[in-house]
C-alpha cells in the first residue's frame, strides 16, 4: 500500500554554506514512519503540486519527530528552498523511500565516496551508528570544489571525536596553488580509495554525487577490483 | 536497450539535432533521459536568441537534479516546445517526438560535422552496437 502524502511544517532551517540550507520540516502530531537511514524523500510546495524533487534525508532513522534534508542551491526547487524556504512554511512530504542502506554489521567497513552535496546520507550513517555505538567501521572520501564548499565540515570532525570507528577525509579538487589548506587535492582516484581498504571482502562502499563520480566507482569496485556488486550501493543525481 | 535514431546527429553533453534544410530541432537524448530520471521543470530560451554550440541555453530539472542543456550547433532560435513546458514528462515518454525542445536557424552548417554519429554516440555511452 502507498505511504500517505503528509503536509509538513518547515520547524527551522540552517544554512550550512552560502548556498547549502538543511531544513528541518516537523511531523505532524500521532505521524510516526518507519524508515530507514539513507533513504531519501520527495517534497513539493502546496503551489506548485506537480513539481516535486527527491532530496535524501540528513537526519538518520533514530531522528524522531523531524525530517531533515540538506539541499543546495539548484534548479528551481532548490533555490526555492535555500532562498525562500523559512520556518513556518508547509511543504507536502512523500514518506523515505530507497535502498541505499547502510549495512550496519560489526565486522563491515562502509567506504562512502561522496561529491558535493551527495555527502548529506552519509551524514545521516554516521548519526545512527555514533548514536547506537555501533563497531561498523565508516570512512568518508569527500570531494569538493575548495574548502568553502565542504557540507557538514565541523558536525563530521566532531563525530570523528565520538566515534573512534569513523574517519572522514577531504579532497579539494579546484584550489588555488597558494590555498593554505594542508590536506589532500585532486580528483578522488583509485589510488587513495585502495588506501583505505583493509578487508576487501567485508567492506561496503557507497557512492552519492555527480555521474561521473558515481560511474568511476562502480568501474572501480566492479571492474577493476571485481568485487561483487553486491559489495557496492550508489545514488546518481542525475 | 537505449533507443538511438539513426536520422540524428549528436552532442558528446547528450543533445540531439535533427536538420531540415538550414534549421535544425533540438532535444535531448532517451539516453539523458533517463539518467536525469522524471522530468518535472523545463526552461527554454527566448525566441530570437541567438546561440553558440556549446552554450547552456535551456535547463531541464529532474526530481533528482537540475542540468543545463546546451546548444549542440550555432544560429537563431526560431520556435520552442510551449507543450513541453506545459508538460515535461513529455521529455521521458518521447525524448525524440514531444518532447523537443527548441527549432533554431543553422548559422553554421559545418559545425555539423563536428557533431556524434549515432553510432559515435552509441559508443560513447558504451552501448554496443
Amino acid at each position: 500500500m502507498a505511504k500517505p502524502i503528509v503536509e509538513m511544517e518547515i520547524e527551522k532551517v540552517t544554512m550550512e554554506l552560502p548556498d547549502t540550507k538543511t531544513i528541518r520540516l516537523k511531523w505532524p502530531e500521532g505521524y510516526n514512519p518507519d524508515f530507514k537511514t539513507g533513504q531519501f524523500i520527495t517534497v513539493y510546495w502546496p503551489d506548485t503540486p506537480s513539481y516535486k524533487r527527491a532530496y535524501s534525508l540528513s537526519s538518520c532513522a533514530l531522528d524522531r519527530g523531524f525530517f531533515e534534508t540538506t539541499v543546495k542551491r539548484d534548479g528551481k526547487m532548490g533555490t526555492r528552498i535555500v532562498d525562500w524556504a523559512k520556518p513556518g512554511d508547509k511543504m507536502f512530504v512523500i514518506p523515505p523511500t530507497g535502498r541505499f542502506l547502510p549495512v550496519y554489521e560489526p565486522n563491515k567497513h562502509l567506504i562512502c565516496i561522496a561529491g558535493g552535496s551527495g555527502v548529506t546520507p552519509f551524514r545521516a550513517f554516521v548519526r545512527e551508528a555514533t548514536k547506537r555505538k555501533l563497531e561498523t567501521k565508516i570512512t568518508i572520501l569527500y570531494s569538493v570544489r575548495t574548502t568553502n564548499d565542504i557540507i557538514f565540515n565541523d558536525e563530521f570532525h566532531q563525530l570523528q571525536l565520538q566515534n573512534s570507528q569513523f574517519n572522514f577525509f577531504v579532497t579539494c579538487t579546484r584550489l588555488h596553488p597558494q590555498d593554505p589548506w594542508t590536506g589532500r587535492r585532486g580528483r578522488i582516484t583509485a589510488e587513495w580509495v585502495k588506501e583505505h581498504i583493509h578487508d576487501l571482502s567485508n567492506t561496503v562502499f557507497y557512492a552519492c554525487g555527480p555521474n561521473e563520480l558515481v560511474e568511476f566507482a562502480e568501474h572501480l569496485v566492479l571492474a577493476e577490483m571485481k568485487v561483487p556488486k553486491e559489495q557496492i550501493k550508489t545514488e546518481k543525481w542525475g | 536497450m537505449t533507443n538511438i535514431p539513426s536520422d540524428l546527429k549528436y552532442a558528446k553533453s547528450h543533445e540531439w539535432v535533427r536538420v531540415n534544410g538550414q534549421t535544425g530541432v533540438v532535444g535531448i537524448t532517451d539516453h539523458a533521459q533517463h539518467e536525469l530520471t522524471d522530468v518535472v521543470f523545463v526552461e527554454l530560451p527566448a525566441v530570437g536568441r541567438q546561440v553558440k554550440a556549446g552554450e547552456a541555453c535551456a535547463v531541464v530539472e529532474s526530481v533528482k537534479t537540475a542540468s543545463d542543456i546546451y546548444s549542440p550547433v550555432s544560429g537563431q532560435i526560431v520556435e520552442v516546445n510551449k507543450a513541453v513546458v506545459d508538460n515535461p514528462a513529455l521529455v521521458n515518454t518521447e525524448p525524440y517526438g514531444g518532447g523537443w525542445f527548441y527549432k533554431i536557424q543553422l548559422s553554421n552548417l559545418a559545425e555539423l560535422n563536428t557533431l556524434l554519429s549515432p553510432e559515435k554516440y552509441k559508443a560513447q555511452i558504451g552501448d554496443l552496437i
